[in-house]
C-alpha cells in the first residue's frame, strides 16, 4: 500500500514544521491576516495551548518572508502598523506537504493500533 | 509597560526594527487592550511572555546577523526526525571558544589591574604577578577539560552505536 510518497519530502528540507510555524501557515491558509489576528487564530486553533508572543510571531514572520513562504499583502484600508500577510505558492505547497506527512503518520498509527487491538 | 516594550524593541538590529517595530507595537497595543479585562495573574503571564519573547527574538535576530539567514527562527521541528549521522557538537565548540576568550580577557584585565597598583613597599620581597600566579593553573585546567572533551567525543565517534544508528541500519535493511 503506497501510503505516502517519500520522494515528495525531498522537495523541501524544512519538514516537519515546528508547531507555531504550522499554525501560522494554517492561519494564513484561508485568507490574508494581520499580526494580531494571526495571534488570536493560533490561540483558537490550538485551544489556548499555543500562545505566541509578538517577538516569537515576528521572528517566524521574518523567517517565512525571507524564505518566500509568505508575502506582504497591501490592503487599501490598511492603517499604519497593520500589515497583512498571505501565503505564497511555495508556502501553500510546503503546507500541503506537511499536511500530507501528518496524514500519513496518523493513518499509519491508526492501522498499527487497530492491528494490535485485534 | 509600553515604555518597557519600546525599550526592549531597541534590542533588535536596526534593519529589523525598521521593518517590524511599528507592527509589533501595534499588535502589542491590541494585546494590552485585550488583557486589560483579564485577571492580574493572566496579565502578569502575558507581560512576562512578551518580555521573554522580545529578548529571545532579539537574541535570535542578532545571531542571525552573525551566522546567516538559516540560523534565525526555526521552521523545522525535531519531532519524528531521525538523524543517522554523527554530528559534531557545534554548540559545545562555540561555548568552549567563548569561555576561552572570557578567560583570556579576564587574565588581561588582571594584568592591567596589577600593573596599575602602586608599589609603595620596596622592602618586601618580589611578589609574583597575577599573570604568573593564575595563568599556569588556568591553562592546565583548560587543557584537562579540552582533553577530556576530546576523548569523550572520540569515544562517541568511534562507537557509532547510538539508537539512531541502529534505527538507520534497520530502515536500510527493510529497503
Amino acid at each position: 500500500m503506497a501510503l505516502y510518497d517519500m520522494s515528495r519530502t525531498a522537495m523541501t528540507s524544512d519538514l516537519p514544521l515546528t508547531e507555531p510555524v504550522l499554525l501560522i501557515l494554517l492561519s494564513l491558509a484561508g485568507q490574508p491576516q494581520h499580526g494580531y489576528s494571526i495571534l488570536k487564530d493560533v490561540e483558537r486553533m490550538s485551544d489556548g495551548r499555543v500562545v505566541l508572543s509578538t517577538g516569537t510571531l515576528y521572528g517566524a514572520i521574518r523567517r517565512l518572508l525571507d524564505d518566500d513562504w509568505i508575502e506582504r499583502f497591501d490592503e487599501e484600508d490598511a492603517s499604519r502598523g497593520r500589515q497583512a500577510y498571505r501565503l505564497t505558492q511555495q508556502g501553500r505547497r510546503n503546507l500541503q506537504l506537511e499536511i500530507d506527512r501528518m496524514k500519513h503518520i496518523t493513518r499509519l498509527a491508526s492501522l498499527r493500533v487497530a492491528l494490535k487491538e485485534r | 509597560m509600553l515604555a518597557i516594550y519600546r525599550q526592549l524593541l531597541r534590542l533588535y538590529p536596526p534593519a529589523y526594527r525598521q521593518q517590524f517595530a511599528d507592527e509589533m507595537l501595534a499588535v502589542f497595543l491590541d494585546i494590552r487592550a485585550d488583557i486589560a479585562k483579564k485577571r492580574f495573574f493572566a496579565q502578569t503571564v502575558c507581560v512576562v511572555r512578551e518580555i521573554l519573547g522580545l529578548i529571545g527574538g532579539a537574541c535570535g535576530e542578532h545571531l542571525r546577523c552573525f551566522l546567516g539567514p538559516d540560523s534565525g527562527f526555526p521552521l523545522r521541528g525535531r519531532s519524528f526526525v531521525m538523524r543517522n549521522g554523527f554530528r559534531f557538537p557545534n554548540t559545545t565548540a562555540v561555548l568552549m571558544v567563548l569561555i576561552l576568550c572570557g578567560v583570556a580577557v579576564a587574565i588581561k584585565k588582571g594584568e592591567e589591574i596589577a600593573m596599575s597598583l602602586p608599589h609603595v613597599n620596596p622592602g618586601v620581597e618580589p611578589i609574583h604577578s597575577v599573570h604568573s600566579a593564575l595563568l599556569p593553573p588556568v591553562v592546565l585546567l583548560l587543557i584537562v577539560f579540552y582533553a577530556a572533551g576530546l576523548v569523550g567525543w572520540t569515544i562517541l565517534f568511534a562507537l557509532r552505536r547510538s539508537g539512531v544508528h541502529r534505527l538507520a541500519q534497520l530502515s536500510g535493511e527493510q529497503k
